[in-house]
């Protein structure tokens, strides 16, 4: 296996790992949860969690762990993942100081960043349909199910989410030289996304709009994906990987 | 290896060859015409363009104008077309030291033909580097050797390499100028830079000189030889005592100046109490008998010859400062 496959494949390990760890204590937890989910609603402090609680209420186990799998491990965990993943892509080959002898070989440009955005985009998002697949097993545990349609559909459109965030960082990391600023840009990005996501009146404005509990209770409903979001996120995506081409066709080493 | 078949196909070409980086021109336009075959060296300062050069002809560095053909394929893209004919081993000696050198070089390697692994590895072998070891264990020298190695295996009619002696000892130094002698005697066409003449000269049978961006010169090894043993440089020592004024001292050396000046076929530049002398031919004999019979001269403490640094050469031969 080549030095940047295994790179891949050990943190989409290490990323697979830490998603499952947090589903299956959220799965096992339902219960409890179910039991005690009109006092939570009581105890939230704000309204934006009270709205999640009462989506839980009338969803069920299909939105609890659509809230807990996606908006919240898949959100979180699939971000800090999708920018790890991207931020050394080629900031890193110029921060060692490796990008002169990576570029020198007889292979195109245009090859080995496609070969790059895909292993990334690959870890970024396998691990959310390996977890996801898990799912119909752990809710054996908790005498609960879910289609396995729908949850196939939510992996795919969080998939989608996590797709712009890789590749805006991917896009970042060839202009960049160092990945470390973009790692901390993003980041802070992320984190001020979820903390609008919080306030009612910019709530709107939010990233994690496009995959909150409203989003998955819709895929729910209508066993499809909506278009009218996911079409843009594969757009700003595909447009967003165009002009890293770009971009790394004219860097110079 | 195979000698390649066709003359153009294993040439450097380049018309024009201009680059900027902001409003600093690293490189005016230069015209190149080398090989087919043989070993050229191209010299220079730091900073004189010679990596900025190199890189564009393997397509690494985007030329602002002019055009290139390197091995029969014309610069067009990223190059890689020309990197199929031709190898290139970077200065940047930056390499991934959690691999170990055998899967480095297939990673370098990548894009060759098959047996390019196993000739990489022998001379790998042959300059004594253990390929089992991690990079990371490697000194400078043998990162140098491993970059050089993965450029010499690929049966490619030219190879360009940008300082690929730099930071080895003498002994290791030698045997890659020998290999590359070696290659350039089966045919292949090597560029390589440096900014030692003397490291370079013995296997280059061409010299192209850049200075401040721009091609100083481009002349065989012989002429360059040539006309560095018109030169010579003859040395002073101070009048003994520790009470010698200094301006005594001056009007001492003015005068030895002047005697120098007088001997016949020299034009002598002093730099300090050493005496850069340049002969109208390319035998001292004369000039040293003179110089040392002369009742108005002392006896001469060093006398250097046909050994210049670059920095000399530079500034005697083309009046601009190498370094």
């Amino acid at each position: 296996m080549g030095r940047e496959a295994r790179f891949y494949v050990v943190a989409g390990l290490a990323y697979f790992v830490v998603l499952e760890m947090l589903l299956v204590g959220a799965v096992l937890f339902w219960p409890e949860f179910e039991e005690n989910l009109e006092t939570l609603r009581d105890m939230a402090p704000i309204a934006a969690l009270k709205g999640m609680l009462d989506q839980i209420g009338v969803g069920g186990v299909a939105a609890y762990v659509n809230g807990q799998h996606f908006f919240k491990g898949c959100n979180t965990v699939g971000t800090l993942a999708a920018v790890v993943l991207a931020m050394g892509a080629v900031a890193g080959e110029a921060n060692r100081g490796t990008l002169e002898v990576w570029l020198s070989r007889p292979v195109s440009r245009r090859r080995l960043l496609t070969e790059r955005w895909l292993g990334g985009a690959a870890a970024t998002v396998v691990p959310v349909f390996l977890t996801t697949l898990t799912i119909p097993w752990l809710l054996g545990f908790v005498d609960a199910q879910m289609a396995w349609r729908v949850l196939l559909l939510g992996a795919l459109h969080q998939s989608l989410v996590l797709l712009p965030i890789y590749s805006a960082t991917f896009l970042w990391s060839c202009l960049a030289s160092r990945p470390i600023p973009i790692a901390f840009g993003m980041l802070l990005f992320t984190v001020f996304q979820f903390s609008i996501y919080l306030i009612q009146d910019v709530t709107h404005w939010s990233y994690f709009r496009l995959s909150d509990l409203d989003v998955f209770a819709r895929i729910g409903a209508t066993h499809a994906l909506d278009w009218k979001l996911c079409g843009p996120l594969l757009a700003v995506t595909a447009i967003l990987f165009c002009i890293s081409l770009w971009v790394f066709q004219k860097r110079t080493p | 290896m195979s000698p390649p078949s066709d003359n153009s196909d294993r040439s450097i070409v380049a018309r024009g060859l201009t680059r900027r980086f902001g409003a600093k021109v690293a490189l005016h336009p230069t015209d190149l015409d080398l090989g087919p075959g043989g070993v050229v060296g191209l010299l220079g300062p730091n900073g004189s363009g010679k990596s900025t050069l190199l890189r564009m002809l393997v397509g690494l560095v985007r030329p602002n104008a002019g055009t290139a053909t390197v091995a029969g394929t014309p610069l067009v893209g990223d190059g890689t077309a020309i990197r199929k004919r031709a190898t290139y081993a970077p200065g940047e000696l930056a390499v991934y030291g959690e691999l170990r050198a055998r899967e480095h070089l297939a990673w370098l390697l990548r894009g060759r033909d098959d047996k390019a692994l196993e000739r990489a590895l022998r001379v790998a072998s042959d300059l004594g580097l253990p390929v089992d070891a991690r990079v990371r264990t490697y000194s400078h020298g043998m990162k140098r050797q491993m970059l050089f190695a993965a450029a010499l295996a690929p049966d490619v009619p030219v190879r360009i390499l940008d300082e690929p002696t730099e930071g080895l000892d003498p002994s290791k130094r030698g045997a890659v100028l020998d290999m590359l002698a070696e290659d350039a005697r089966r045919g292949t066409t090597v560029l390589l830079s440096s900014h030692h003449l003397g490291e370079v000269d013995r296997v280059c049978e061409r010299l192209v000189f850049l200075g401040a961006g721009r091609k100083i010169a481009d002349e065989t090894a012989a002429s360059v030889a040539r006309r560095a043993r018109t030169f010579l440089r003859i040395g002073y020592a101070r009048e003994p005592g520790p009470d010698i004024q200094a301006d005594v001292e001056i009007a001492r050396i003015e005068r030895i100046e002047r005697v120098l000046s007088s001997l016949p076929g020299t034009r002598v530049v002093r730099d300090g109490a050493r005496f850069a002398v340049h002969l109208a031919g390319d035998d001292p004999c004369a000039f040293l008998a003179a110089a040392c019979a002369h009742p108005a001269l002392p006896p001469p403490t060093t006398i250097e010859y046909g050994q210049l640094s670059l920095q000399e050469l530079y500034r005697e031969l083309y009046g601009v400062e190498g370094v």
